[in-house]
Formats: structure tokens, sequence, C-alpha cells
């Protein structure tokens, strides 16, 4: 009994670290361009696409690649902010919900049309290795990934508190009027910060093609588990953004052991929901909540 | 007699085009082009449906497929288990899902923009799941085919042409419903609320129950959908009843044609329907996902470079080369041009001055954490009054004008208006109700409606038919001077002429009492004195004015008493030259070198 619900708990816990992984650039891009990127989960299908040719075709392992992927998901992130965001980002709600909305049928169709709806999944020879600690058994890609995931948060923590961009991006998060009185390239900072959002969802692709199938709609299915996480945990927050990621994989890992795993989405989008509703703010706060009718 | 042409034209335009669509299946043998009529008005009929709530009260759902949903296995389920008509089934279905509709919406409804979109998402895919593993009801993922029995009373038919003749009739009566809802108070009501749920409030609009009637409207044209698909198609399934791109698809025709208007989701189906059936018919299965993919490169271009629609060029191409088919909107004075129009108001009778305490508050009290921004703060207004408030930034004003214009809930003390305690109804809009006006200190003008439709919010309050509240607007436009404009957009006008439009739409809600925050803020000299000039011609037609401003010299020429605020207590009240002559406010507020003069 006890031995089931601790490995339920780490099967939980590996799993909310994937999660907040990839919700940490959501969390990102919101609170610094203050825009739903509804798009972030097809840029993840992306990443994981990505992770898959090279890997089938020239044969270079998913954590190689992701040291490709990153860089060029952040480079196609701040292009995608050029093209996409910036002329919408004094536009009322429908144009920045309905744009983003629209890119990310663009790409999933697009997907679709390129690489046809079938599943398709990698075998590496980790894939399915496990750490058998004390008759626990733990998945060794999702503890990388879950150490990835802790290793981002301090990284870009520190980043935000300790590099002129990050603080830049931090003043702009709170603030953009004053940020740019200041002197603070908002644009630049917007660019930048989109770009960091999507290049974590290349970085989060390259992690999870191990353990994960990639489907032209993986990204539907994740970003919407990308949205639950952000908002339980506070829009904007990356602390937030951990802690929903591993709340999530909790309730995910229990319920699905104890109702029924087909229920799994529908659980935690009542979840969602409900903290939407009684807790908008979720756990941690919100950046620029009043900004945003929350408060 | 110009006007009248117009109006023939434009109904024998409409009788033409009805008349073709009625014969039309009765000539074409090709079942593909009777099917693709079939498909736009199903379309249509959907677009106009999301419409209600998307568009006019601008709640951007991305969840329909939730009524539609329900629309269609409820009829079915009805129909295969226990042989009920679809016909009666459909009506269930609607309820059912209008029933839904209002548990969603009552928590839903607390959350704005991406947030309430999100949350309709997310609630789509609850109920694809739910459909999905509720298999002893729904047979989960197989689906349920309806057994081919042809009929009247089955909703089946083996001729295209009789769908055909039910979607059409019911496309028409949504058109019937969205062009009641455009022309009436409720539609005016949702409007306002989709432009600022705040300044809507101030016009005595319930918000919460406005956007809830919208939701049920919606759901239930919605859920008709549903069933006329299920019985079209003959067979259900939940990731197709359920399908998010379907959810997409009721808002991007909309939003395509001209979001919140009558004719937008019309034009945006019969663009975007021919387009995906074409590309479907002739590329068959081969390039799956190909229209999806066109969609949403489309909605991005929409949203971004065209977020009124196609409507809108449309529109401003037809008024250049056809006019009279295309009106321009109230191009001709109204008529009866009266001169002196506000002395003509029908409704505003001077109603004397200084014949009693209008307004009383007393001991006001409001808290924000640990610090008081207005303490014990007491005074009277007269009838027929002109009371000045003044008092340094930061002094409570603003909040004591949310306090007693019901914004805020007061932590103490009460307000007593018309000899009733308006202060514990805790409800802007009945307060508005009771005869209440104010504008905004940050002024609120509803930005995407022109500046009659601006003042049409507030008179309909009070009017209850369209024409009605036309007339009053433009009355009220007359008398503060944006007549001129009445047909430019709220958020293209001047500061000036901003405060006006406020003022204006404060005052057709017909207020007993008007409060003004700092109406005359960044005005210049001479748009001052005009505000000057328009105030005291509003409160020499009896109504009360309690008014906040910082420029002296307008707030000492107008005011027949002032009370002064600061740090939230009051420290004097009296006639203008009391008040400046009194040392304790000079001090804390005029400076030391302030003279009257």
């Amino acid at each position: 009994m006890l031995e089931t619900i601790l490995q339920l708990a780490i099967n939980g816990l590996t799993l909310g670290g994937i999660y907040a992984l990839i919700a940490i650039g959501l969390t990102l891009i919101f609170g610094v361009v203050r825009i739903i990127n509804f798009a972030q989960g097809e840029f993840l299908m992306i990443g994981m696409f990505a992770t898959f040719w090279i890997f089938s075709l020239l044969k270079i392992d998913p954590y190689i690649a992701l040291f490709i992927f990153t860089p060029l998901l952040f480079l196609l992130g701040m292009g995608t902010e050029r093209l996409i965001i910036k002329p919408i980002l004094n536009a009322p709600p429908i144009a920045q919900i309905f744009s983003t909305f629209g890119l990310s049928i663009v790409l999933q169709n697009g997907a679709l049309m390129f690489w046809k709806s079938d599943y398709r999944s990698l075998e590496t020879a980790y894939s399915n290795a496990v750490i058998n600690w004390a008759g626990l058994m733990i998945n060794v890609p999702r503890l990388v990934a879950f150490l990835v995931a802790v290793g981002i948060v301090i990284l870009l923590y520190l980043f935000l508190q300790k590099t002129y961009l990050g603080k830049a991006m931090n003043a702009v998060a709170q603030d953009r009027d004053a940020a740019q009185l200041m002197g603070v390239d908002i644009n630049k900072i917007y660019m930048v910060a989109f770009g960091v959002g999507i290049g974590l969802e290349g970085l989060a692709g390259a992690l999870i093609m191990p353990i994960y199938a990639t489907y032209p709609t993986v990204g539907f299915t994740f970003g919407l588990i990308a949205f639950v996480v952000v908002v339980l945990g506070g829009l904007g927050n990356m602390i937030g953004a951990f802690l929903g990621g591993l709340i999530i994989g909790l309730v995910e890992s229990f319920s699905g052991f104890y109702i029924s795993p087909e229920l799994n989405t529908a659980i935690y989008f009542l979840i969602f929901v409900l903290v939407l509703i009684i807790r908008p703010s979720g756990l941690m706060g919100i950046v620029g909540a009043e900004e945003m009718g929350l408060k | 007699m110009k006007k009248g042409n117009g109006a023939g034209l434009r109904w024998g335009v409409l009788l033409v085009l009805a008349g073709i669509l009625l014969v039309y299946p009765l000539v074409e043998r090709n079942a593909f082009y009777i099917h693709l009529l079939v498909m736009i008005f199903f379309y249509i009929f959907l677009g106009l449906g999301w419409n209600v709530v998307g568009g006019f009260a601008g709640q951007l759902s991305l969840g329909h497929t939730v009524f539609y949903g329900i629309g269609a296995y409820t009829s079915t389920l009805l129909f295969i288990n226990l042989g009920v008509s679809p016909w009666l089934g459909m009506f269930v279905g609607g309820i059912l899902a209008t029933l839904t509709s209002v548990v969603i919406g009552v928590p839903c409804f607390r959350l704005h923009g991406p947030f309430f979109a999100m949350s309709t998402l997310a609630l789509g895919e609850v109920f694809r799941i739910l459909a999905t593993y509720w298999r002893d009801l729904t047979q989960g993922a197989m689906g349920i085919s309806i057994p081919v029995k042809f009929g009247w009373r089955n909703f089946i038919f083996e001729e295209k042409a009789v769908y055909y003749y039910v979607i059409l009739a019911f496309t028409v009566v949504a058109l019937g419903v969205s062009y009641w809802i455009h022309r009436s108070r409720f539609g005016s009501n949702l409007v306002a609320l989709r432009e600022d749920e705040e300044a809507a409030e101030s016009l005595g609009i319930n918000v919460p129950r406005n956007k809830l009637w919208a939701i049920m409207i919606s759901a239930f044209l919605t859920a008709l959908g549903g069933t006329f698909s299920a019985q079209y198609v003959l067979f259900i399934d939940p990731d197709a009843e359920f399908s998010v791109g379907l959810s997409l698809l009721m808002a991007i025709l909309p939003i395509l044609g001209g979001v919140g208007t009558v004719w937008g989701p019309v034009i945006g189906a019969a663009v975007l329907v021919p387009l995906q059936e074409g590309l479907r018919a002739w590329l068959g299965s081969s390039l799956h996902g190909l229209h999806l993919f066109i969609y949403g490169g489309l909605l991005i271009l929409v949203v971004t470079f065209l977020p009124r629609g196609i409507l809108e060029w449309i529109q401003a191409w037809g008024r250049k080369a056809i006019p009279s088919l295309f009106p321009t909107p109230l191009l001709e004075k109204p008529a009866v041009p009266r001169s002196n129009h506000f002395m003509a108001w029908s409704w505003l009778t001077p109603k004397g001055t200084g014949d009693g305490t209008l307004m009383e508050v007393k001991d006001l009290h409001k808290n924000f954490g640990g610090l008081a921004a207005i303490r014990q703060v007491s005074f009277q207004i007269q009838r027929g009054e002109i009371l000045g408030l003044i008092g340094p930034n930061g002094a409570g004003k603003t909040t004591l004008f949310n306090v007693i214009s019901g914004f805020y809930r007061p932590d103490g003390g009460k307000v007593i208006y018309h000899g009733e305690m308006i202060s514990s109804l805790h409800s802007a809009y009945l307060i508005c109700r009771r005869g209440m006006g104010r504008t905004f200190q940050l002024v609120k003008p509803f930005p995407s409606i022109s500046v009659l439709e601006n003042v049409m919010t507030g008179a309909f309050l009070r009017a209850k038919a369209h024409a009605a509240a036309q007339e009053d607007g433009l009355e009220i436009l007359e008398l503060v001077g944006l007549y001129g404009i009445r047909n430019t957009l709220g958020k293209s006008l001047t500061i000036s002429d901003r405060k006006r439009l406020e003022l204006a739409r404060a005052l057709a809600t017909r207020p007993d009492l008007l409060l003004l925050d700092e109406i005359m803020a960044g005005l210049n000299p001479k748009e001052t004195a005009e505000a000057i000039n328009l105030i005291r011609k509003i409160r020499d037609h009896g109504i009360t004015i309690l008014i906040i401003e910082h420029v002296m010299q307008a707030v000492m020429s107008l005011s027949d008493r002032i009370v002064i605020l600061h740090h939230g207590e009051k420290i004097g009240e009296g006639t203008p030259r009391e008040v400046a002559a009194d040392e304790k406010v000079i001090k804390a507020y005029l400076g030391e070198e302030y003279v009257l003069t």
C-alpha cells in the first residue's frame, strides 16, 4: 500500500517535471509579453518532430539534438514574435486570442500535411531504463527531464536576477511603461522573451522524445496541460509553474491509478476551471493580475 | 422621399434573393451544389449562434461544441432509445444546452478575455472526454449511427433539398434573432458590456444577467445546429461533435465576416464554406489538413489587419458605389430639427431648485487594507445644487464617488438618496437605475461603436425602443455639441470630445443627480469655458450636480457650495467665498498665494 503510494508519487513528480518544463516557456512569455500564446504547444510539437527526424535520419541522439534545437527554436520564436505577435501587442483581446490560436491551427495542420497523422516514436537504449531505488522504479529519461526542469528554473531565476537583460525583462514584466521610460528597449525584450519561451519548447521537445510519441496534435494535448499548470501556479510565475507542474503530475498519477486514466484530462481540466474561478491568481499570484482583470 | 426609395430598393433586393434561394434547389439537379448550400446555411446558422455571445457580448467562447454536442447527443439518444422524434428531441437538447450554459456561464463569466476563452476551450475538451468515456450512454468513440428511416417524423430525408429548406428556415430564425438583438435594448446592453463592463454598469446595465441571457440564447441555437447536423450526417461521435476545429470555425466565420454584426456570420460563411468544400472536393483526402491550415492563416491575417471583418469593406465600397442600397446611418438631420433643442426636451422637465435634500452622505468610511481612504465623511446635497468636491490628489475624492455610485462597498456609514438607503444595494447598476449618473476620471467611452451608439447605450435605460433611444441620443448629442460627429467611432475622439461623450452618455440615463469626475482636466481654456456653460445648462433644467474638479477657476465659478476633502476627511464646507477664505482649506490645498478674484 505504502509502496504503491510512494511509487505513484514518484511517477507523478517525474511526470510533473516534464509538465513544468513545457509550461515554463508559456509562463515566461505571458509574464513579459502579456500574451497568452495559444500556439505554445505547437512549438513543442515542432521540437519533438525535429528531434524525431534528426534521430531517424542522422542517428543523432535526442540529448545531443537538444543543443541544436533549443537555439533553433529560440530563433524561430524571435521571428514569430516579429511577424505575428508584434502587430497585435496593443490590439483588443479578440485579435490577441485568435491570432495565436490561428497560428496553432496553422502549425498543427502544416504538420499534418507534411508528416501525416501517424504516431512516431523513437527507441533509444535508455528509453526504458529504470533506476531501482529500494524497490521503487524511476524511469531514467523522466528523471533527466525532471532534473533539467529544476535546472532551468534555477538558471532562469539567476538570469532574471543577475543579468542586465534579465533585469530588464523583469522590469518590463512589472511595468512596461516605466521600463520603457528607463530606457529599456521593450521591443527587443519582447522578442528575446518570446524567443526564450519558444526555445524552451525545443529543449522540452528533445527531452521528452525518448518517452513520448509525436503526432501533429501532440502540441494541443501538452499545450492545454501547460495552460492548466501555468494557471494553477499563477500566470507569469516561474516557481509557480514548477509547483503547478508537480501538482498536475501528482494528480494525473493518482487519479489514473485510483479513478481511470481515461478521465485524467477531464479531471485536470476541471481543476483548471475551478482554479480559474476560485483563485484566478493561482498558487503564487499573478504578475500584473490587475492589468489582466484577474484581481 | 429619397429615403423611402432606398428602403424600397433594399427590400426589393432582399425579396429577389429570397426568391432565388427558395426556387434554386427545384431547378438544380447537381446534388453537390445543394449539399454546398446546405453547408453554407448550416455554418451561417452556427456562426449566428456563436455571434450572440461571442460577437455582440464579446465573450470569446472556444467551447461552443459543448452546446452543439449536447444538442446532437440529446436528440439522437432520445430518437434511438425512446423513439422520440428528433423535432422534439431538438428542443429538449436546446433546453439542456441552455441549462448547461447557465452552469458554465455563472462561474466562467467572472473571467475575462483570454481566460474566459481558455476555460471554455478546456470545458469543450472535458465534454469530449466524458462523451468518449461514458460508453453505456454514448457508445464511446465508436459513435452512434442513426438508422436510415426516411420520413418527416424522423427528420431524415431522401432529398437533400428538404434539408436545405429546413436549414434555410433555421437560418432565417437566427437572422431574425440577431436583427432583434441588434436593434434592442438587450443588444445595446451586450455591446456596452463588451466594450467596458464598468462603464456598462454605470449606465444601469446588469452585466452578469445580460451575459447569461446572451450565452443562453447562443447555446440554444447552437444545440439546434447539433441536432440538424446529426440528422444530416446520420452519424455522431465524440471527436466530431466536440471537435476543437468546429469550435474554432464557429468563431472564425463571424470574425471573418464582421464580429458582432447581423450580417457578419453570413458573409464569413459564404466566403469560407465554399472554399472549404471546394478544396475538399478538389483534393479529396489527399492533403488532409489543408483547409484548416488556410483557416488558421486567414484568421491571423483577418484579426491583425481587418479586425472588423469583410463586411466593413463591403459597406465602405457599397456606400460609394450604390448608396441607395447601403445607406450611411443617419446621414440626414433627424426629422424635426429644432433650435434650442435642450429646452424642448420632452423628458427633462425643470424640477426647480432648492426644495429639499436629494442625497445625504452620513459618516461614510472606506478602507483599503490598513489605509483609510475615506474617514467619516458626511455632507448633504440639495436638489438643483451644484456641489463642488475638491481636495489635493489622493484626498479620496474619486473613492468617495466610487462608494456613492456603488462601485465600492462602504466599510461604514450610509448614503441616502431620494430617501432610500442606496449604500446597502451594493450595486452600481441599481443605483444608476434610481437616477444617478456618473462619469469616470479616466474616460471610458466605448471605443468601437459610434458616438451616437455610445449615447444610446445610456438612453436605452429609459427608452424601450430603438427609435426612442435614438431620438434621445440625438437630442443629447446636440445639447453637448457632438451632433456633428455622431457617426465617428468612440476611439477616434479627442480628449475633450471623449469627456463630452461620457457626460452625454451619463445624461442619457436621465439622472436626477450627476457625478462628474474631473470632466475639465486636460481641456484648453476655450473648451473649459464651454464645459462650464454646459454644466450650468444641465443644472438649469433641474439636474443636481456633484463635481470633482481641479480647475479652480471652474469649480469656484460653478459651485453653489464646495466640500473639501483632505486625507480622506472633510475639512471644510461652504460657499466658494467662504471656502476660499478658510485658512485651513488654503493651507491644505489652495496654497498660500491663492486669491479669490
